[in-house]
């Protein structure tokens, strides 16, 4: 189901509920200047389903997800995440995000680290220790479980992080640019991780560049241009026959564009 | 407050792995050596003079450590972006900062007790004589100094990069440490104005130096009353709580640069 992106949203609780969020940035500086990121942005996702979120570079797809994890404050509007508030500690306890080109402790350990991420969600010790041995092992690092992350290639980071992000067993990950630097094998396990976790029940919020990734692996995808959304849902809904995931990006945007310059 | 204990430890974790204080305690050890081997113990109550030099470069060594890692803590937790699946968690900001703080406190505190130890060590083993009690509240007021000097650092790097963080710190300490004890002489000759502002200041700087005993337990002057040193200690851990303080209120509401 496809709908416009100034449609309000169903009132039936999702994973997220997005309504008629606003960002505002204040200009540095102090002169009282500010910068809309995100204007009036409102979207639902049910559970168990894998979001892309898609846009150009400045369209505002990292606040959206800095305000899912509640660094970013609304100025208007509310995000909630399985009914609690962004940012609230119940809402964090049910999330996993894995940052766009991370670059984690490298006097770690892989096992450390997710030991460490671990306890910061006050896992028993031998949870810990069971989790991070069956996620080293489903993003094929058990090998180089005990080696420094200064030692870690850039696919291996991005493998690394996306095991810290699910030490918790979390109902919905976040992941930005997971597939950002990896070679074709990585960006197949990537993938291959992602629909796995769907198949767990998991729901999934993540930003890409890579359109032919995110047509692969999602069910939905919403569409962001200057901070505004332009289109949330199936893309096979809006698609034109024979039309790709990037041909429908491309004619959304050069529409949006065409119409903000008129 | 187990977030915050995660934090610790992996301050704890960085800093020994990072081989800074391995390296400053085989300097000490190296100099204290050198200071023993020119048979300056052929004088009477020489031995005093080494500790005195060991003490000295423990508190120095201790202090460039304390600076210097909390100072990077924050900034370096920004630049990298670990920052952001670190705060996804369920983890309070002031949960952060205590982590932060009691990691780079409570490891560099280990750390000057080595200190402390190698240089009462090599002046027993060349038959000085060095006071226990003296040494212990020296070593304890030294861990309180350092507790209210880390969270200053702490509390200035949440607005500040590395490298400003150490600059400012470094003056604090030596205005703390250095101007701050001449101030009463100077309010003696100052015009009545500048006297009351003078005294202002006085008192409302921390004073490094009361954390100092080097002189008492290099000296073996006898244990301080019990008293002083738990009037000191209340004094550190008030201004260790301000500072705290200061860290979180600079840091709870602190936005940090997203991209859009």
């Amino acid at each position: 189901m496809s709908k416009r992106a100034d449609a309000a949203p169903t009132a039936a609780l999702g994973a997220l509920l997005v309504e008629a969020l606003r960002v505002t940035y204040r200009l540095p500086g102090g002169r009282g200047g500010t910068v809309p990121a995100l204007r009036g942005i409102s979207l639902t996702l049910p559970p168990n389903r894998i979001l892309g979120l898609l846009g150009p570079n400045g369209a505002g797809k990292t606040t959206l997800i800095q305000t899912l994890l509640g660094f970013v404050k609304p100025s208007a509007g509310t995000v909630q995440i399985f009914g609690a508030a962004a940012g609230s500690r119940a809402a964090r306890a049910r999330l996993g995000y894995l940052p766009e080109l991370p670059l984690f402790y490298p006097y770690l350990t892989g096992r450390e680290l997710l030991d460490f991420n671990g306890r910061l969600f006050g896992l028993a010790p031998r949870v810990r220790r069971a989790r991070a041995a069956d996620l080293l092992e489903r993003v094929g690092l058990t090998p180089a479980a005990d080696r420094r992350l200064a030692a870690y290639s850039r696919g291996m980071l991005q493998r690394i992080g996306l095991a810290q992000a699910l030490i918790n067993n979390p109902d919905l990950v976040i992941l930005d640019e997971p597939t950002s630097g990896l070679d074709p094998l990585g960006r197949l396990e990537v993938r291959r991780l992602i629909s796995d976790l769907k198949t767990d029940g998991k729901t999934i919020l993540f930003s890409s560049h890579e359109l032919s990734e995110v047509e692969l692996v999602c069910d939905q995808v919403a569409i962001l241009s200057a901070g505004r959304l332009l289109r949330h849902g199936n893309p096979t809904d809006w698609q034109q026959p024979g039309e790709s995931l990037e041909q429908l990006f491309v004619r959304e945007i050069q529409a949006d564009r065409a119409g903000n310059a008129a | 407050m187990r977030a915050a204990g995660a934090i610790a430890c992996q301050v704890w974790r960085e800093l020994y792995r990072r081989k800074d204080i391995y390296v400053l305690f085989i300097l000490l050890g190296a100099l204290l050596l050198t200071l023993v081997s020119g048979d300056i113990f052929g004088v009477a109550g020489a031995g005093r003079y080494v500790l005195e030099a060991g003490l000295l470069l423990a508190w120095a060594f201790s202090l460039i450590l304390l600076i210097a890692t909390t100072a990077r803590q924050l900034p370096t937790e920004e630049e990298r972006g670990t920052i952001y699946p670190l705060l996804a968690k369920p983890l309070t900001r002031a949960e952060y900062l205590l982590g932060k703080w009691f990691g780079c406190w409570a490891a560099i505190w280990a750390a000057t007790a080595l200190f402390y130890l190698l240089s009462a060590g090599v002046v027993w083993g060349q038959g000085g004589a060095v006071g226990l009690p003296e040494l212990l509240q020296a070593f304890l007021l030294h861990g309180l100094l350092l507790a209210w000097l880390g969270a200053a650092t702490l509390a200035l790097s949440t607005r500040c990069s590395t490298a400003a963080t150490m600059a400012l710190a470094w003056i604090g300490l030596a205005v703390s440490g250095l101007v701050a004890p001449a101030v009463p002489t100077v309010v003696a000759q100052a015009p009545a104005v500048s006297r009351e502002l003078l005294l202002a200041l006085y008192y409302a700087l921390p004073h490094a130096a009361l954390f100092d005993l080097r002189v008492r337990a290099v000296h073996q002057w006898g244990a301080a009353p019990a008293g002083a040193i738990a009037l000191t200690a209340a004094y550190g851990l008030c201004w260790t709580l301000f500072f705290l303080l200061l860290a979180w209120l600079g840091y709870r509401r602190k936005r940090f640069k997203p991209t859009t």
